[in-house]
């Protein structure tokens, strides 16, 4: 067995980052870094993906980048955080060499095809919300340092996580375009060892359930191999025999 | 002509404000072969009004309208137009002088005085060009602002051959360099604005901005644009208002602008057609000497 591929995650102790790392720890050597404190007391390293000097030394030595930083509000720190910040990571990217970046979107980069179906590759489409405006200007620029320098870059797109259910589920449908923690973990470790993808970026619908056929997950699956470890739609099922 | 105009801002409320505003008549006489005379009188916000393009707006625009210059640097200019220093990214200065105005025209162009550091003036460019167009548009939306026209650049088709023709219909390929790549962010945050709210947005993929009568002797250049027609083209744009339109495509729109040389590889077909921008600086001694 070869020696695990070092990669720097920013954004560790975020609302994503804790729940991820977990299911990469034991296959990845990760250098995890945020700008506070874990929520679990766990070590993360200081760093501010708005200081482009920070993000450089945090990636020196790395064979990728993973990317779950991120600010969905502040009318100044969701450009400098989100856009800046992905520009920070592809040109540190670029200039080390690193060939792996993994970031993630919301599905609010779709948000006009809120209401169609068997949506896959489509234009981005975020409207004006800092949020969505800003992943929309990182994901340009994701893509052009990825086929200006070859970094294989993945951007999962996604609407909300969290833990699957512990039984069945009546009354209510899965939350559209949402993700268990499991599928996302199992994901990245695909993304992070994926050799390549076309153009060197691909964007890719995430999420649990396959029974709304509302964001199809086909390109992941012929691209990445991912398939929802366990489809949610098991568990939201309507008992037809009532006692 | 005394034209009362209502605002209303999410920023200060509900309320609504009326301005009445004092607008000479013009002369918008058959037979005037300037387009750009034709659009009725507006009060015009100009961004980057200090830039060389920003003067050349100045002198298309400044006798047969009301412009208010701002920019980070200091505008000499007519005492009938208004002055304001500041960035477009601080809000609350481009609020205050998005106050009255009917037509932003945003150059895109950044100030004079960059960081000498390389990765403090690309952070710096990406900022105006990102957070500082989102800020504009957001107040143009919140004033009632009906037209907006940004200024991109045609260096977003730079890696294709020569051999093609690049019409709008071509998907840009924007290096990763900060000054062409900030330019075609700022375009997307424009477009989105058009998509989300009844403003008219227009945006200018603009040429390499040179005089005419500076580049004597040298090669010409496909990408050549003399800033007195790019200036032009930004009064063109102007005559655009689909602010109404429910369709969100009809209220945005892209044109290429720069120079006819004999055998243009950048098409401004679509800018003719649809703005009446004809260039009058074409760089013919310069393609004769080819």
């Amino acid at each position: 067995m070869g020696a695990k591929k070092k990669v720097l995650f920013l954004g560790a102790s975020g609302l994503i980052g804790p729940y991820l790392t977990p299911g990469l720890e034991a296959h990845y050597d990760l250098r995890l870094t945020d700008v506070k404190d874990h929520p679990d007391g766990i070590e993360v390293e200081r760093l501010d993906i708005t200081d482009y000097d920070q993000v450089l030394t945090g990636a020196e030595g790395m064979d990728a980048i993973m990317n779950f930083t991120v600010n969905r509000s502040d009318p100044d720190l969701s450009f400098h955080v989100n856009t800046r910040g992905a520009w920070h990571v592809m040109r540190a990217a670029a200039e080390l060499g690193i060939k792996k970046v993994v970031h993630s979107g919301p599905q609010a980069v779709r948000r006009w095809y809120d209401h169609d179906f068997d949506v896959d590759d489509v234009p981005r489409t975020p409207g004006t919300g800092w949020y969505a405006a800003t992943k929309l200007l990182a994901d340009e620029i994701c893509e052009i340092y990825a086929r200006t320098y070859s970094i294989q870059t993945v951007c999962f797109l996604f609407n909300g996580l969290h833990d699957p259910p512990a039984g069945p589920i009546t009354g209510r449908d899965f939350p559209v375009m949402s993700v268990v923690w499991e599928d996302l973990q199992h994901a990245c470790r695909l993304a992070l060892e994926v050799e390549s993808v076309p153009a060197n970026y691909q964007e890719f619908n995430l999420h649990s359930h396959l029974g709304h056929q509302k964001y199809s997950l086909e390109r992941a699956l012929d691209i990445l191999g991912f398939e929802p470890v366990r489809n949610m739609a098991e568990f939201y099922r309507r008992p037809t025999e009532m006692s | 002509m005394i034209v009362t105009i209502n605002l209303r801002s999410r920023r200060f409320g509900a309320e609504a404000h009326s301005i009445d505003i004092v607008r000479p008549e013009m002369n918008c006489a058959a037979g005037n072969d300037d387009h750009a005379k034709r659009t009725a009188f507006m009060r015009i916000l100009l961004t980057g009004a200090a830039s060389p393009l920003g003067r050349a707006i100045i002198d298309e625009l400044g006798e047969n309208h009301q412009l208010r210059l701002f920019d980070n640097d200091p505008v000499e200019a007519d005492p009938r137009h208004e002055v304001v220093t500041g960035s477009v990214t601080d809000a609350d200065r481009v609020w205050s002088a998005m106050r009255d105005i009917e037509a932003v025209l945003h150059t895109g162009e950044p100030p004079s005085q960059l960081p000498d550091d390389e990765l403090a003036r690309d952070q710096m460019l990406l900022d105006l060009a990102t957070r500082g167009t989102h800020v504009l548009c957001k107040a143009a939306v919140e004033a009632g602002v009906k037209r907006v026209v940004y200024g991109s650049t045609l260096d977003l088709f730079e890696p294709y051959p020569d051999d093609v023709y690049i019409s709008e219909m071509w998907k840009p390929q924007p290096a990763p360099h900060m000054v062409t790549m900030s330019r075609y962010l700022g375009e997307l945050t424009c477009r989105e604005f058009a998509r989300d709210f009844h403003i008219s947005m227009t945006a200018l993929r603009l040429g390499r901005l040179v005089r005419e009568d500076e580049v004597a002797g040298q090669d010409a250049d496909l990408l050549w644009l003399d800033p007195r027609d790019a200036a032009r083209a930004f009064a063109c744009a102007l005559s655009r208002d689909t602010s109404q339109s429910p369709v969100w495509s009809s209220r945005w729109a892209l044109y290429h602008v720069c120079a006819l040389p004999p055998n243009p590889k950048y098409l401004i077909a679509a800018a003719t057609g649809a703005i009446g921008f004809e260039p009058q600086h074409n760089f013919a001694a310069n393609w004769k000497a080819d």
